[in-house]
């Protein structure tokens, strides 16, 4: 016999019934757009047209109008990828991870977190395609036979073996989003009027009917890609970190990277969870459904991913002085009191410090709160892979070659172009598709032991 | 086996009776009640999962993630074959004299394809299984199975006495009951 719950908060406040979910959720769906989406979109519009233009001028002039040189060969382009990749991770950390460890809180979040790993993954790609330089040969990276121009692709590369680990998160992500949306899909077909809405929704749910055979089997495969997902998703930032971690630069060259670049993906994925639902549930009215407790749930992760990513800079620093390699030592000192302070303890401050306010309770029930500790949280993680990239790249072997290095207008262009990317995806999806997983939530409506 | 799962059509079946419950627990209680009368429940359509359902209504244990491993047993000679030919057999390099054959550095990239071979063969086969392709159209018992109605499905066989088993279904808490005989094409 089930029993419910008498001790437990409920996951759903506002005694909603399976009715109430579907209308709720699909109400935006169903009805006109309202001015706040307009706005939004317009706005993702205006910011996606600066990446086009941006993207053009790159591709048209060449890469020479990034103010990446010899010695800082990596300079924006690679740190908003990073930073990028970084916010996909926390998608399927809630979806999987969180799936696994059998968290029912993530069922409100976990649709609009996987969409979030979609589009970040898509504005993360951006960045490495480009930085090709000639885009037009961009296949070369696919292992093709030597007649294609190029020799077999070298898989001794973590370059190489990120172009595996990004294509298969995107797609894992893709067909783990895409599987979940299903049941949700064929909600909305069931209740839209129009014939080309219709026929769309109808497309998508293929022939969905909520069938327990169909369900058993759903629940199944859906254990089994969070399973997948989870390996995938420490392995495609383990990778992200041996794109450094294998090279001899000092500063990069640690094996502490693999780690601590996970746990800072987390972070920053977090942050950028926060940021989108803290607005999305006050603007959609979900507050019954994203509440107060999955917000503290949510900053009690940042605090300790938080934590986690301070704990490692300062072990970086002490093996720095620990190895007695002086290369070493001077990159992490130059980091902290070199021309580059600025960044390093602005990373310091937001990542480390910033954080340990959620160990308050009012800092992790208060909205607008978390919504500034969110950008707090993500203009902190940009400067981590800012000082990591270009900190350790600007002091080069040679004196002669110690250089300074800033992003180019086009380069600020293409990093704010792909928030233009990112929110346009984003807006879209919040028209388009249920923003919460319906059937995921009715089914924690009663408040089970 | 036939992958198809055929239980999933309405089409060329007997008339259904159909009862439809708004509250999960009831509709479980029910399933049980009707299971033990003997009576085959054919399937319950319910807008979201209620666990331990399939096994009242006996279905079988899904051999999905049987066909999971294959597949990702698959991606991964797929990888390994790949890396071989081109580093081994096709070009190979040396660099420094070091090994060429299985370096941990081929980990990657043999992981990253078992890991895409394993959810695309799944996915490959869950939708084959179920039936499932874009566009296809599919009978809804009810207006609201996918909303808040949790509907049985209950196949008519020569000798069942249907008005016992919509008394049943009725006493057992359906809000509704109706018949449907799905339109041969």
């Amino acid at each position: 016999m089930i029993h419910d719950s008498l001790i437990r908060e409920r996951l759903v406040t506002g005694d909603k019934t399976a009715a109430d979910v579907t209308r709720d959720i699909s109400r935006p769906i169903l009805n006109q757009p309202s001015s706040a989406w307009k706005v939004g979109f317009t706005l993702s519009i205006v910011f996606l047209a600066i990446f086009g233009i941006s993207l053009f001028y790159t591709i048209w002039t060449g890469i020479g109008v990034w103010n990446i040189n010899k010695s800082v060969m990596w300079g924006w382009d690679i740190t908003n990828f990073v930073f990028w990749v970084g916010i996909g991770h926390a998608g399927t950390l809630i979806s999987a991870v969180l799936l696994l460890f059998r968290q029912k809180w993530r069922m409100s979040i976990n649709r609009s977190a996987e969409a979030m790993t979609i589009f970040a993954v898509i504005c993360a790609a951006m960045f490495p395609v480009f930085h090709m330089g000639r885009v037009w040969v961009g296949y070369w990276a696919l292992p093709l036979p030597n007649a294609f121009g190029s020799l077999w692709v070298n898989y001794n590369s973590p370059l190489l073996w990120d172009v595996f680990a990004i294509s298969t998160y995107f797609s894992v992500s893709l067909l783990f989003w895409y599987i979940g949306l299903i049941p949700d899909i064929a909600t909305i077909r069931d209740k839209v009027k129009t014939k080309g809405a219709k026929y769309w929704y109808n497309f998508f749910a293929m022939g969905w009917t909520g069938s327990t055979r169909t369900w058993a089997r759903y629940e199944l495969v859906s254990l089994i890609l969070a399973g997948l997902s989870t390996p995938l998703v420490l392995s495609v930032h383990t990778i992200v970190s041996t794109d450094f971690a294998t090279s001899v630069i000092p500063g990069w060259h640690t094996t502490i990277f693999p780690p601590y670049f996970v746990a800072g993906a987390i972070f920053s994925g977090f942050g950028m969870v926060a940021t989108l639902l803290v607005v999305a549930r006050k603007v959609m009215n979900y507050e019954n459904y994203i509440t107060i407790g999955h917000l503290e749930a949510m900053t009690k992760i940042i605090m300790v991913t938080g934590t986690l990513v301070g704990i490692a800079y300062i072990t970086e620093f002490f093996i720095a002085w620990y190895s007695g390699v002086p290369e070493e030592q001077y990159a992490f000192l130059n980091r902290a009191f070199g021309p580059y302070w600025w960044a390093y303890w602005s990373m310091m401050s937001c990542n480390l410090i910033a954080p340990q306010v959620f160990w308050f309770k009012w800092a992790r029930t208060t909205p607008w709160f978390i919504f500034i500790m969110s950008i707090v949280v993500n203009v902190g993680m940009w400067f981590e892979r800012f000082v990591i990239i270009v900190t350790s790249l600007h002091r080069d072997y040679l004196p002669s070659s110690w250089v300074m290095y800033a992003g180019s207008l086009t380069e600020i262009g293409l990093f704010l172009g792909t928030f233009g990317i990112f929110f346009t995806c984003f807006f879209l999806f919040a028209k388009f598709l249920p923003v919460i997983n319906m059937a995921e939530v009715k089914s924690i409506l009663r408040n089970r032991e | 086996m036939a992958i198809l799962d055929k239980n999933l059509s309405l089409r060329n079946r007997n008339k259904i009776l159909v009862g439809v419950w708004e509250d999960e627990d009831a509709l479980v209680d029910a399933a049980h009640a009707l299971v033990d009368k003997g009576i085959h429940i054919h399937d319950i359509y319910t807008p979201y999962p209620v666990h331990g359902l399939d096994r009242i209504i006996g279905v079988k244990r899904s051999k999905l993630a049987r066909v999971a491993f294959l597949c990702g047993l698959t991606g991964l000679i797929l990888m390994v074959t790949m890396i071989w030919y081109m580093y081994v057999i096709d070009w190979p390099i040396n660099i420094g004299n070091k090994p060429v054959r299985f370096t941990p550095s081929w980990i990657p990239v043999m992981f990253e394809g078992t890991v895409l071979c394993t959810a695309y063969g799944m996915g490959f086969f869950f939708f084959w299984r179920n039936r499932m392709l874009f566009a296809v159209k599919n009978d809804l018992l009810d207006d609201r199975q996918t909303d808040d109605r949790l509907v049985v499905a209950i196949e008519t066989v020569e000798g069942m006495n249907e008005a016992e088993v919509v008394e049943l279904m009725k006493s057992k808490g359906a809000v509704e009951t109706k018949e449907f005989q799905a339109v041969c094409k």
